[in-house]
């Protein structure tokens, strides 16, 4: 009767993860044009986003960020989940002058959905 | 000399004194900057003039397509739809403005008169194109780009379109047509310019000189060669097809960084700089740069169009058009 109530947990969790999984990868399409995941992919127009939660905002080595986030970087400020959620639904308003040109993720699931999938190492 | 000082003169004897106004008017023709405030936080971006004397712009940040009438300052915006995003407008052979549509990833076609909205979706298998710069052909064919690594084309009468793979995958960007008839692309993730065989649908690479340079744009002078604003080596270059010469020119300052480029109709070449928040008209007889940094910081001009004695962009940091005009000597 265990196993049984097991697999039906599992049989409702691994599809809605799988979906969630699919959505990150989706919503992460339009990124590639200028950003990548691979940490040895340098040179892109967009800072490499391995590892970008927890780094320093303007924190990517070797790439040249808009004035707004080399400030941002010079007042400590970073990237957490919460933050990045935030900055995705409109990023010129976070960072006025910004240089990535981008109209925001309006549907908050599909900016979790990204967030999670850029948290993900399994992403890289 | 420091890039500060450059600009701050530059802009100084341009735009301020009159005495060295008038100097540089014998020497260049006098130049007046004027802005147009827009909508809050619409991030005011691609321009085009109108065939009726106003300027369309696109509206990434709120999903308009806006017009202004810079005779009276009138001003309106079209709702291109839920999660519309514009990149690029262009006026098409039927004085319409089409848009690269890159939020319901579509062609969108807005009716000049009743402002109604026309969209050209693209391919399912094609989805998160991102949309971005087009040109006419002359027989009145579409031509488009999209920064995920695509082209196409669209036949507005009948609606067909075809999308092509290019060559060497993300990054395609901005767009010319020479005055031939030839269709040429930038490539800024792939570092090189490309010509579209029109006939084929094939496109073949042009290798700048310069390692890595980050083609973003590229526009057509009169005759036939393509300058191209090179955003990580901050030059602005030209391209020869005739004899398939380069040469490459630093905008001026320490950390140049070249995102737009327009020739207007005397083949003045004029690019933006992120890095000195400035438009700059290079002069490709003198070798000549003329700085016209933004009066507020963070201007973001994106792309650079214009008429006879006008240069228009839009400054999406700031929510404002610029247009620069170039004043005849009397």
């Amino acid at each position: 009767m265990r196993s049984f109530a097991l697999l039906l947990l599992l049989s409702l969790l691994l599809p809605a993860s799988a979906t969630a999984e699919e959505n990150g990868v989706r919503a992460f399409t339009s990124c590639r044009a200028c950003h990548s995941l691979d940490p040895a992919e340098r040179g892109l127009p967009g800072p490499n986003l391995s590892g970008v939660i927890g780094r320093a905002i303007g924190g990517a080595a070797e790439f040249d960020y808009s004035p707004v986030l080399r400030k941002a970087r010079e007042d400590g400020l970073r990237w957490d989940a919460k933050r990045l959620e935030a900055f995705l639904a409109d990023p010129a308003a976070m960072f006025p002058g910004l240089w990535m040109s981008m109209r925001g993720i309006e549907d908050a699931a599909e900016r979790l959905a990204l967030v999670r999938f850029l948290e993900d190492p399994a992403s890289r | 000399m420091n890039r500060r000082q450059f600009l701050r003169s530059a802009a100084f004897g341009v735009l301020a004194a009159p005495a060295l106004l008038r100097k540089a008017a014998a020497q260049e023709g006098p130049f007046r900057v004027k802005y147009y405030p827009v909508t809050a936080g619409m991030g005011s971006r691609d321009t085009t003039p109108g065939p009726d004397g106003t300027i369309w712009f696109c509206g990434q940040r709120n999903g308009t397509l806006g017009r202004l009438d810079p005779r009276d300052g009138s001003q309106k915006l079209v709702d291109l739809g839920k999660g519309a995003a514009p990149h690029g407008v262009i006026i098409g052979p039927d004085g319409a403005p089409w848009v690269t549509e890159g939020g319901q990833n579509a062609i969108a076609r807005v009716d000049p008169g009743d402002h109604k909205v026309t969209l050209f979706r693209l391919p399912e298998k094609e989805a998160y194109a991102n949309l971005n710069t087009a040109v006419f052909d002359r027989n009145g064919t579409y031509w488009f780009t999209g920064q995920s690594g695509i082209y196409g084309r669209l036949d507005p009468k009948s609606g067909d379109m075809t999308v092509f793979k290019s060559p060497r995958g993300r990054g395609t960007y901005g767009m010319t047509i020479t005055p031939k008839g030839d269709i040429w692309y930038a490539s800024l993730a792939g570092n090189h310019i490309a010509k579209i065989d029109t006939a084929t649908g094939n496109a073949t690479v042009v290798e700048p000189p310069t390692p890595n340079q980050g083609a973003r744009r590229v526009w057509s002078d009169s005759k036939g060669r393509i300058w191209v604003s090179e955003w990580n080596s901050g030059n602005v270059s030209v391209h020869d097809p005739a004899d398939g010469s380069w040469k490459a020119w630093k905008l001026p300052g320490s950390n140049p960084r070249t995102y737009a480029v327009y020739v207007d109709d005397k083949d003045k070449v004029w690019v933006t700089d992120f890095g000195a928040n400035a438009i700059l008209r290079f002069d490709p007889v003198t070798e000549k740069f003329n700085a016209f940094p933004s009066d507020k910081a963070g201007a973001n001009v994106r792309q650079l169009d214009g008429r006879s004695g006008e240069t228009w962009g839009g400054e999406s940091g700031n929510d404002r058009l610029v247009v620069i005009q170039t004043v005849a000597p009397a």
